[in-house]
């Protein structure tokens, strides 16, 4: 399998006013094509830093991170948006939709973004909500939906784009339990099916059961990494 | 797209929308209903002074105007002949102006008297249909020594139709002459100033005392199409008579073209003030607008949403705030004016008629909606709409994307 994520001594420190925090610390590691990865830990461990780093939403203080070949730490802010937009899928805990558009039009907007075609993202829209089980939801706003049914939505988003990976950040935090049984079979779905890269991060043991790869944070370093 | 998403932010508090869409609205609608009364109002006083008073253009020896000289006249049908050999399309028609003593057996008061000729003065003046019914008529031909008064100058001299009065001047050789009228009609015009200082007689009935050669006149009032055409044809008339002082209806009045131009002015002042306060209400809407998403403008950019995209959201979403204000305020503005474009407004009720006394300000108002005017406004509120949303836009690009996603 080839690799598209590349960390290589991987470090990030907050600096308080008083105190230094080593939010992740020495992280060297491979992420395959086709992977379905858990990153597990205890509140605090580094996951959302480590996550945010990999999404090249914040600079890391020391280290590399390689994407597809590129080394995004050479990218200036602009190109790294679109680098963004276009290889990189993003699931957040609070779901973070567009209020103000419905389904679809949450779904196209990447589309919109990446420049595609009218009839091309239209079509792809229709796809994706009826592979995420809403297809009779399109028109709704995010208010008018659960919270199952938003997060299914951003997950149809997070696909639009035709990413090379999924970052997602305790996508289940927010959800029921069945909810989010129901999301995580979606995705391991995706995965096998359409050979999705998923890369989460939750502490929820029933998800972590799913996971194929657990890679476990402790204080901002790697305490075990294994293949199931 | 981003179109599309702007359009809808704007709608996601509305209160606060609406809020400054009606003040926008509210200020854009009185901003043009003010300025097409106010333009209305003084358009009316410059047209009826036209009408009346000044016509497009006059015609007078050049010393004339400095003391009224009896002796500043020139040659009738020389002139007249002129101005008919040119292609200018305008009515002509020539006065003398005697200035002297108006006395009745009561009271007596300085007034010029106009020598006219009936049938020319009535294509190029309005003063014979200001008498009212019942106060007489215009210099009827079949009477002897008419004079046409104003009510103002009846009431000082305690006169009423039919009333003999004695105009007393100085002719060419500086003799008295003493001349009876009898009033023949009642004038009564919305300039109280011109009320009372002009009276009208015949030509043919004053000339003879006067001892001036054969065809002497002092005046010659030129009306033209209107105000446009006068812009165009004057020069040509001035051309038309080197040796004679010609002037338009703005040099005559010169306070009447600059109440034009100030009423413009008044506009523009009134509509800058709300503008600049606009401005405020406008940072601190789209300031609110932007502070309150933070998160979701994180979620944007992390999503791949360009800066400049972002930017461009935020400048959309403030210039269709102002843009549906405008066009509310404008709508209403029109709305209101339409049934009085036509029929006038009538403001006694507020100002009464006070205003007559005071150089013809009419009380009812014919207000003008100036389309050019408008969309300058239209213009203006958006480019206010445009700046103030710059810093609330810059401070929506200082958010990071990071910080929106953190829980
Ligand atoms: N912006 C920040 N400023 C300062 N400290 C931070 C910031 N973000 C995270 N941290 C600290 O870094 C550590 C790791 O946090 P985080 O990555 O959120 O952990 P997790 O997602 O595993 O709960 C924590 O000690 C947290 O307090
Ligand atoms: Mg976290």
């Amino acid at each position: 399998m080839t690799t598209i994520i590349e960390t290589k001594n991987l470090c990030k420190t907050f600096k308080d006013s008083a105190q230094e925090v080593h939010a992740v610390e020495n992280v060297s590691l491979n992420i395959a094509e086709g992977e379905f990865t858990a990153i597990v830990g205890p509140s605090g461990s580094g996951k959302t830093t480590l996550l945010n780093l990999i999404g090249g939403l914040d600079n890391a203080t020391s280290g590399k991170i390689v994407i597809d070949g590129q080394d995004i730490s050479m990218l200036s802010e602009k190109q790294m948006t679109e680098f963004r937009l276009r290889n990189i899928g993003f699931i957040f805990q609070a779901y973070n939709l567009i209020p103000v558009l419905t389904a679809k039009e949450n779904v196209s907007f990447v589309m919109d973004l990446q420049g595609r075609k009218k009839s091309e993202t239209n079509a792809r829209t229709r796809e994706l909500l009826e592979a995420v089980g809403l297809s009779d939801r399109m028109d709704s706003r995010p208010a008018k939906l659960s919270g199952g049914q938003q997060q299914r939505v951003a997950v149809a988003r997070a696909l639009a784009s035709k990413p090379k990976f999924i970052l997602a950040d305790e996508p289940n935090a927010n959800l029921d339990s069945k909810s989010a049984q129901h999301l995580l079979e979606m995705m391991e779905k995706l995965n096998e099916q359409e050979k999705i890269t998923f890369i989460f991060s939750t502490h929820d043991p029933r998800i972590m059961a799913k996971a194929k790869r657990i890679i476990t944070l402790e204080d901002g370093k790697i305490v075990s990494d294994e293949y199931k | 797209m981003i179109i599309n998403l702007a359009w809808k932010n704007i709608w996601r508090n509305k209160t606060r929308s609406f809020v400054i869409i009606g003040a926008i609205a509210l200020g854009l609608f009185s901003g043009t209903y003010l300025s097409a009364l106010m333009t209305g109002w003084v358009m009316d006083t410059v047209n009826a002074d036209i009408k009346i008073n000044l016509s497009h253009v006059q015609i007078h020896d050049s010393t004339f105007l400095q003391n009224s000289d009896i002796g500043a006249f020139f040659n009738k049908t020389a002139v007249e002949q002129q101005f008919a050999s040119s292609n200018i399309n305008g009515k002509m028609t020539c006065r003398l102006k005697l200035n002297g003593m108006l006395a009745s057996a009561n009271n007596a008061v300085g007034v010029t008297a106009k020598g006219i000729f009936k049938d020319t003065e009535m294509t190029v003046s309005d003063i014979a249909t200001q008498i009212p019914d019942s106060f007489g008529v215009f210099l009827p031909d079949d009477a002897r020594m008419p004079v046409v008064i104003s009510e103002k100058t009846a009431e000082k001299l305690k006169v009423r139709l039919k009333s003999k009065i004695v105009f007393t001047f100085s002719d060419i050789h500086g003799n008295m002459q003493s001349l009876a009228f009898r009033v023949s009609g009642i004038f009564h015009t919305s300039n109280g100033l011109f009320d009372e200082a002009n009276v009208f007689v015949r030509y043919n009935d004053i000339f003879p005392v006067t001892g001036l050669p054969d065809e002497a006149v002092h005046e010659a009032a030129v009306l033209l199409p209107d105000i446009e055409t006068c812009a165009l044809d004057f020069p040509k008339i001035k051309d038309l008579y080197p040796q004679l002082k010609v002037q338009d209806w703005k040099e005559l009045n010169p306070m009447l073209s600059m109440s034009l131009q100030w009423t413009n002015l008044m506009s523009v002042i009134i509509i800058s003030i709300f503008l600049f306060a606009l401005t405020f209400g406008i940072i601190n809407t789209m300031l609110m607008a932007v502070l309150e998403r933070t998160r979701e403008l994180g979620m944007l950019g992390a999503i791949g949403m360009s800066k400049r995209k972002i930017f461009s959201m935020i400048m959309l979403e403030t210039v269709f705030l102002t843009f549906v204000g405008s066009i509310i305020g404008i709508i209403l503005a029109v709305a209101l004016l339409l049934p009085s474009l036509q029929n006038g407004l009538d403001l006694t009720p507020l100002i009464g008629n006070d205003f007559e006394d005071f150089g013809g300000f009419s009380s009812i108002v014919y207000p003008i909606l100036n389309v050019e005017m408008i969309l300058e406004i239209i213009g203006l509120v958006i480019l206010a709409g445009i700046l103030s949303a710059i810093y609330p836009a810059r401070k929506a690009l200082k958010l990071k994307a990071l910080d929106a996603i953190r829980v």
